[in-house]
């Protein structure tokens, strides 16, 4: 059997005196989309930023592909085929659609031989590329991200996300700040992202948004792995109470009898 | 598959009014300047329009200029330096004691290296300090502030002069005195200094708009937690910030030492709030990650003029300062209005 895409081994961080992961195990498996809940605190969003390398975990490894990685930065993700959209996008509303996309690695041409600086043209024609073919959505790449809407914005960062052709997106409550329109139709671009052979990690409130979309579900309670489930073998309350509990639904059902 | 419905496209008429509007506010200091221009054109008939005037007006503006630029980036990085008067001023002090006290003979280029690498120098020391251990930039560059204007008095108490002919050549010489470049008729007498500031700006302008790193200042000033989550190196960023806005100081202590023909102790003195007051005049927001380099020229000029046609008006010195301070005002007033027209045009 091969190894999982992602493997995260008794991941523990520490921040000062209070542990926000201690020793958890996370597999992401490839073409999955896999839920990762708890509730606040849990460690959801610091297992996160230690795949993306914002955080150095205090102990433990993460593999890809069964080697062993050392991410140190967002580039060091990327590099790994990483690609994260934060909760709060990471978008700066200063700069266009465009100049979102690309940002951190916009595409240069040499002017004279001497001068190197940023191919606008190309990059307004990729950025409107990658929205038009890959996510369905017309929007003009010089548009300002500040005149976008909600649905828009969460559009422009999965776009700035595939820039890298990712084998992994990561996302922090997709859907958190948005309408019900804008919901349903970042619902479809996360399955059209799974369709194109992407895994998916998807961190969310929103056990109806988990239970739509992911294949699998792990959940963490106060810095611990409670336990990772097939959708399919359990229905919303065996996840509640998991949260709730902190313990596995077998478990908590032998704990009632 | 989607349906692209669900969000409207961007670029329909009411969006491109929108952003149409946005960029008449962006831009709102160029009218001002038009209009300052011509009330001080009527009140001095024949005299502020005239070519030697606009000339002059350029070239004293040179050297405050530079320290407009240099807080400009700072501020477009969402930081602000206290410190680029002190800079200027110690920076050209030291070199002139370089040149004239400790290294007597020593080339006058050497003079520009070495005042573009104090200043370039003291400007890494505050981008260490914020980028990389996180102090305050008002703090920091406070105490650079406070710092560098004592250090010049120890340094010397009095002006140092003369200096080369080729250190105070930016400054203070015109376009005939350069080598090999013929009679170019009235442009002859046009000073080196004006080249620079117009060069300056259009390079900066340039590096602002059409590069990356000109990318990453304003993503780092306009929302720099979201600049490093895309793989910016926000530390390195701001200490480069720093760095060049030390060098600009340095620069514009060289050219008040060609304009002087001499450093003073108080060269610069009292400049850091003209040149914070341009960049703000300008649009350059307080905030970080608005604003233009071309406005913040603007914003030199509507300074400069009020300056120039007060005097010639025969306006006492402490007087034009209050007026300075009366348009710093207004233009925070105005910016206050801009932003919640701003505000109001985004929420349609």
């Amino acid at each position: 059997m091969s190894a999982p895409l992602v493997e995260a081994r008794g991941v523990t961080k520490n921040f000062g005196n209070i542990t926000a992961l201690d020793g958890v195990d996370l597999t992401l498996r490839e073409g999955e989309i896999l839920g990762l809940l708890g509730d606040n605190g849990s460690g959801k969003s610091t297992m996160v930023k230690i795949l993306v390398g914002i955080h150095e975990p205090n102990a433990g490894e993460v593999r890809i592909r069964g080697e062993q990685v050392d991410i140190s930065g967002p580039k060091d993700a990327r590099d790994h085929g990483i690609a994260t959209v934060y909760q709060d996008l990471a978008l700066v509303d200063e700069l266009s659609v465009a100049e979102n996309i690309f940002l951190g690695r916009m595409p240069r041409k040499s002017v004279a031989g001497v001068v190197s600086v940023i191919d606008y043209d190309r990059m307004r024609e990729e950025a409107e590329r990658i929205l038009r073919e890959r996510l369905n959505i017309r929007l003009d790449p010089t548009t300002r991200v500040e005149f976008l809407s909600g649905g828009e914005r969460q559009a422009v960062a999965i776009a700035r996300a595939l820039v890298t052709d990712p084998d992994i997106v990561i996302m922090d409550e997709p859907t958190s700040a948005l309408s019900a329109d804008s919901t349903a139709r970042v619902r479809d671009l996360i399955r059209s992202l799974r369709a194109e052979g992407i895994t998916i990690l998807i961190i969310s409130h929103d056990l109806n948004e988990v239970f739509e979309l992911a294949d699998r579900i792990t959940v963490l309670d106060n810095g611990n792995l409670v336990g990772s489930v097939d959708i399919d073998e359990v229905v919303e309350d065996d996840v509640v109470k998991m949260m709730m509990s902190g313990s596995m639904p077998q478990e908590t059902a032998a704990e009632s009898a | 598959m989607i349906g692209a419905s669900l969000f409207p496209t961007v670029g329909d008429s009411e969006e491109r009014a929108n952003q149409l509007i946005l960029w008449l506010l962006d831009n709102i200091i160029w009218p001002i300047v038009l209009l300052a221009f011509v009330i001080f054109s009527v009140l001095l008939p024949g005299v502020f329009s005239s070519a030697q005037n606009i000339q002059f007006l350029l070239f004293s503006s040179a050297a405050l200029g530079m320290l407009v630029l240099a807080e400009s980036l700072c501020l477009l990085s969402g930081n602000f330096d206290l410190s680029i008067g002190s800079i200027a001023g110690f920076s050209a002090m030291f070199t002139a004691l370089f040149l004239h006290e400790w290294f007597p003979g020593m080339p006058g280029e050497v003079g520009i290296l070495v005042i573009l690498l104090v200043g370039a120098t003291i400007g890494l020391g505050n981008g260490v300090a914020i980028g990389y251990f996180g102090i305050n930039p008002f703090l920091q560059t406070l105490a650079f502030f406070i710092i560098f204007r004592g250090a010049i008095t120890i340094l010397s108490s009095l002006s140092v002069a003369p200096l080369p002919g080729a250190y105070t050549f930016l400054g203070g010489s015109t376009i005939a005195t350069i080598p090999g470049l013929g009679d170019l008729g009235p442009l002859s007498n046009v000073p080196v200094a004006i080249l620079v500031l117009l060069a300056l700006y259009a390079i900066a302008w340039y590096v602002l708009n059409y590069t990356r790193f000109g990318l990453a200042v304003y993503a780092v000033g306009g929302d720099a937690t979201s600049a490093k989550e895309a793989g910016i190196p926000t530390e390195r960023v701001i200490v480069a910030v720093f760095v060049i806005s030390g060098a600009l100081s340095a620069l514009s202590g060289l050219l008040f030492t060609g304009y002087l023909r001499a450093a003073t102790p108080t060269l610069a003195r009292g400049d850091l709030f003209p040149a914070f007051a341009a960049a703000v005049i300008g649009g350059i927001s307080l905030f970080g990650g608005r604003g233009d380099v071309k406005n913040a020229f603007g914003g030199l000029m509507l300074i400069s003029m009020i300056q120039i046609g007060l005097v010639q008006l025969g306006v006492d010195a402490e007087q034009i300062q209050f007026v300075n301070g009366i348009v710093l005002l207004g233009a925070i007033y105005l910016y206050a209005i801009e932003s919640r027209l701003r505000a109001r045009v985004l929420s349609e």
